[in-house]
């Protein structure tokens, strides 16, 4: 298990006559997904655009997507790990108990009209949210889905993509991959990175009150870590970068405002399929850029005694001056 | 200024071959002469080598980063590299991190890579990663046999439209080359599919096949005068019997350059897993009659790594082969990817089997002009393993040490036994330097002399081949010396190497109409803007016909 079978979003919008969202509210948190991506579109391959493709939503409560989707599979609240494996055996022909599939809250008639519609399918997606990825089981769901997702190419084309928010949070995630290795949690208090989600990421390290200063840029952790982690914020200098007032910005010793990225300065973003788009400015801001603080906050630090470790061919040269 | 006095060259270019002399460096070139109070690096009895040039690797952008992203594992059993006054923190392994790749190759003495297989889609995040590549010089190749604006001008025989096609995908992606990856197998693959007879007609086209496209793009590259030929990976990589595949790609390349990416990857005979076998003997015979060819060879070390490859059908058939980790990521319009770790095993036959293919072809193809030292990093062994494989061309007996391990089932399977050939640091400097220079079309590389970029590097010799080669005494990039006695001493920036065609300016209404059915991105936003490349080096075939 592991891995992860997807594509950019053109291909979803090219060629998935079969199209899951689990776990996610598309229509109030992509509003834009269905339009330009999913459901509504035209393609080659897909003539009749929305006509020729088919919905299907997982959730554990009626939202505001149930409206565009041609099936609604209302799963019981922290049983999307036991769904995903029933599925899985269900692709494969294996035996399922009733009582598994009683324990997450659907019918069997549901499970073996979806596990036919899913094989019938030239090309499907599954599109995972935070009602999947941060419920009970967490990371152990998304990799199940995943699985399924993969395991689904003994019989049709099948991928699975995370839906990704928050800003230009894929753009971090890459960059943080290609410069470290790892996406996110990265420690480089030895002097090289390292990585133990749990440990090293921003709420645990807050929580435990690691820190001696908080530098936050492009988030908002005053409104969404919980209260130990705040009261951390609120204890050491704390650094914000944002073109709003946040609740972080409130209990901050530090507040500067930048301009809005895409907007009043440029950049680039990754969306959720990882590709990168250029962000030009449509107005003027009298305020700096991220990057242009950034920048300078760095040039400022490097005015300091380097106090990094000494390359040994740098000690000798030092050693042979003195 | 610097003197290098006293070193041992070898410059293959001018058949140089161990006589002493004076190199002298200005300006981060290699020149005639300098003053006589210039600083002078005693090189006396140092092996003095043109800095090494790889012609195929996968060292930034979507795949390998999609590689670094599934292997946490290796990288907290991987080289740590510690910040330092002179370095920045990174990861090494067999997905290096972007900084790290720098450090480590330069640290073996290699100078300038070409990255192998970039979508156009992905071009701008590509960049990125190479900017964070320190002091290599790097070029990139854009995938583009299974784009499917091209294949459907193919299909319809448009041939010149095509071209402009292809010149248009160079421009916008600020790359260097062509590379095709499977032709229509990928394209094929978006449905599940994939394409392994070169006279079938593709999945979902009228007329096109593989083959048609194999030529094709060959031809286009040819009319553009792109300083480097198609660079190709045939179709059926690595099933067993695949040399027919190869061999009758051989044929249809007739007439037109091309490269021939990983060869090793693609002479196989036998039917299936179970009597798979080397075929690298054919192979190479009808290689060494093929003047216009050149390869790499792709050899394969015991180990653990990962495969990554724009070839997704082969990695769905390698997941379902290992059952371990798999990624894969299609993109749109334009090409496939794959991802599957995987582990090499001595005991296992089809991997000593590739093994043995590498080396074979190595010292089977006679001339060191057209077959390069690869290993498909990280797919076949990462590239930092390089110094394993030249202690193994050079040394018969250390082979034969190797071969004798393997279970005798498995020497009747191979060649390498007989082989006795044993390579001399000349063919050494050819295969890892000025031949792939050459190939890349890259005159002031892989070379010493006067008007060469001063890119070097100097061995301490030592009977122990792979020592000696992954720890240089010096190496120079630009006239600088950036490692001394395997510490990093300096990190310059290199520099990127695009190569622009020009093409017709009607193509861009072309392509803009056929934009929005086949793109999610619009039309303004695709092309990668030139100020996000850092130190471009810009090369053009008519400087006047730009547009």
């Amino acid at each position: 298990m592991g891995g992860k079978v997807t594509c950019t979003l053109g291909e979803v919008k090219n060629r998935a006559d079969f199209i899951v969202y689990w776990g996610g509210n598309p229509a109030e948190c992509h509003p834009r997904h269905f339009t330009k991506y999913t459901i509504m579109q035209k393609s080659r391959f897909l003539p009749r655009g929305r006509k020729d493709r088919t919905m299907v939503l997982v959730d554990i409560r009626e939202t505001k997507s149930v409206k565009a989707a041609d099936i609604f599979l209302q799963v019981r609240p922290g049983k999307d790990f036991e769904l995903i494996t029933v599925l899985r055996a269900m692709i494969k022909d294996q035996p399922v108990d009733d009582s598994a599939i009683a324990e997450i809250g659907l019918q069997r008639s549901d499970l073996e009209d979806l596990v036919a519609r899913m094989k019938r399918a030239k090309f499907g997606v599954m599109f995972f949210g935070m009602g999947l990825s941060m419920t009970r089981g967490k990371h152990m769901n998304s990799a199940a889905l995943l699985t399924l997702a993969a395991e689904m190419n003994a019989f049709t084309k099948f991928v699975a993509m995370p839906m990704r928010g928050h800003g230009n949070v894929t753009g971090a995630d890459v960059v943080m991959r290609w410069q470290t290795g790892y996406p996110f949690g990265v420690s480089y208090h030895r002097g090289y990175p390292r990585y133990n989600p749990g440990e090293f990421s921003t709420v645990d390290v807050l929580v435990r009150g690691d820190t001696d200063c908080v530098f936050v840029l492009g988030a908002d952790p005053g409104a969404t870590m919980p209260q130990p982690a705040i009261e951390h914020l609120k204890r050491v200098p704390t650094i914000v970068l944002d073109p709003h007032v946040t609740h972080t910005s409130r209990l901050a010793n530090v507040h500067i405002t930048t301009a809005p990225a895409g907007i009043a300065a440029a950049g680039t973003a990754y969306r959720m399929d990882e590709i990168a788009l250029p962000l030009r400015p449509a107005i003027d801001s009298p305020y700096p850029s991220d990057f242009e603080v950034v920048r300078r906050i760095h040039e400022a630090i490097r005015q300091k005694p380097d106090w990094r470790v000494r390359s040994p061919w740098i000690e000798r040269q030092l050693d042979a001056a003195h | 200024m610097l003197r290098i006095k006293g070193g041992r060259i070898y410059d293959p270019e001018r058949n140089i071959n161990g006589q002493v002399e004076d190199i002298c460096i200005q300006d981060g070139k290699i020149v005639a002469s300098v003053d006589e109070d210039a600083p002078t690096l005693d090189a006396t009895g140092l092996i003095v080598f043109p800095g090494g040039v790889d012609v195929h690797t996968h060292v930034a952008g979507g795949a390998i980063n999609f590689a670094r992203a599934m292997s946490p594992e290796d990288h907290r059993r991987a080289q740590a590299f510690i910040r330092t006054q002179t370095t920045r923190g990174g990861i090494g392994g067999y997905a290096p991190t972007t900084f790290a790749t720098g450090y480590l190759y330069a640290g073996m003495g290699w100078t300038t890579v070409n990255e192998a297989a970039v979508p156009v889609l992905s071009a701008r995040h590509t960049h990125e990663e190479l900017h964070d590549i320190p002091v290599l010089d790097k070029s990139l190749l854009v995938l583009m046999a299974n784009n499917e604006i091209l294949l459907d001008l193919l299909d319809t025989g448009e041939h010149e439209r095509a071209k402009d096609v292809v010149a248009w995908y160079l421009w916008a992606a600020k790359a260097y080359g062509v590379k095709a990856v499977n032709p229509g197998g990928v394209a094929a693959w978006k449905w599940g599919h994939d394409a392994k007879q070169l006279s079938t007609p593709i999945d979902g086209y009228q007329r096109v096949t593989p083959g048609d496209i194999i030529t094709h793009l060959a031809r286009i590259v040819d009319e553009l005068h792109l300083p480097h030929p198609m660079h190709l990976h045939c179709n059926n990589l690595g099933a067993p019997g695949n040399v027919a595949t190869t061999l009758e790609t051989m044929e249809r390349l007739e007439g037109h350059r091309a490269h021939l990416a990983h060869l090793q990857y693609h002479a196989y005979g036998g039917d299936d897993w179970d009597s798979m076998r080397s075929a690298a003997a054919q192979v190479a015979e009808y290689f060494n009659a093929s003047p216009h060819l050149t390869t790499d060879a792709g050899v394969v070390l015991f180990g653990d790594t990962v495969t990554i490859t724009a070839d997704g059908p082969w990695q769905h058939l390698l997941y379902k082969l290992t059952g371990r980790k798999w990624g894969n990521l299609d993109v749109e319009n334009e090409t496939g990817c794959g991802i599957v770790p995987y582990t090499y095993k001595r005991t296992n036959l089809v991997n000593a089997v590739q093994w043995a293919v590498g080396l074979e072809l190595l010292l089977l193809i006679d001339d060191p002009w057209r077959v390069f030292l690869t290993t498909d990093h990280p797919n076949g062994a990462c590239f930092w393993r390089y110094p394993e494989i030249l202690h193994l061309l050079m040394c018969r007996d250390f082979r034969r040490e190797c071969w004798n391990t393997f279970p005798d089932r498995i020497k009747q399977r191979i060649v390498l036994p007989e082989l006795d050939r044993e390579y001399t640091l000349l063919e050494i400097a050819t295969i890892i330097s000025a031949g792939p220079a050459k190939a890349l079309g890259l005159n002031t590389k892989g070379g010493l002399a006067p008007g060469k970029d001063a890119d070097l590097v100097l061995y301490s010799p030592n009977q122990d081949v792979a020592q000696m080669f992954s720890h240089p005494r010096y190496v120079i990039k630009a006239g600088q010396i950036v490692v001394e006695e395997g510490e990093i001493r300096s990190t310059p920036a290199g520099r990127e190497i695009i190569f622009q065609p020009g093409f017709s300016p009607d193509v861009e209404s072309y392509l803009r109409e056929r934009f929005e059915d086949c793109y999610t991105m619009s039309f303004e936003n695709y092309p990668v803007e030139m100020e996000r490349v850092e130190n471009p080096l810009i090369q053009s075939a008519d400087p006047s016909g730009q547009s």
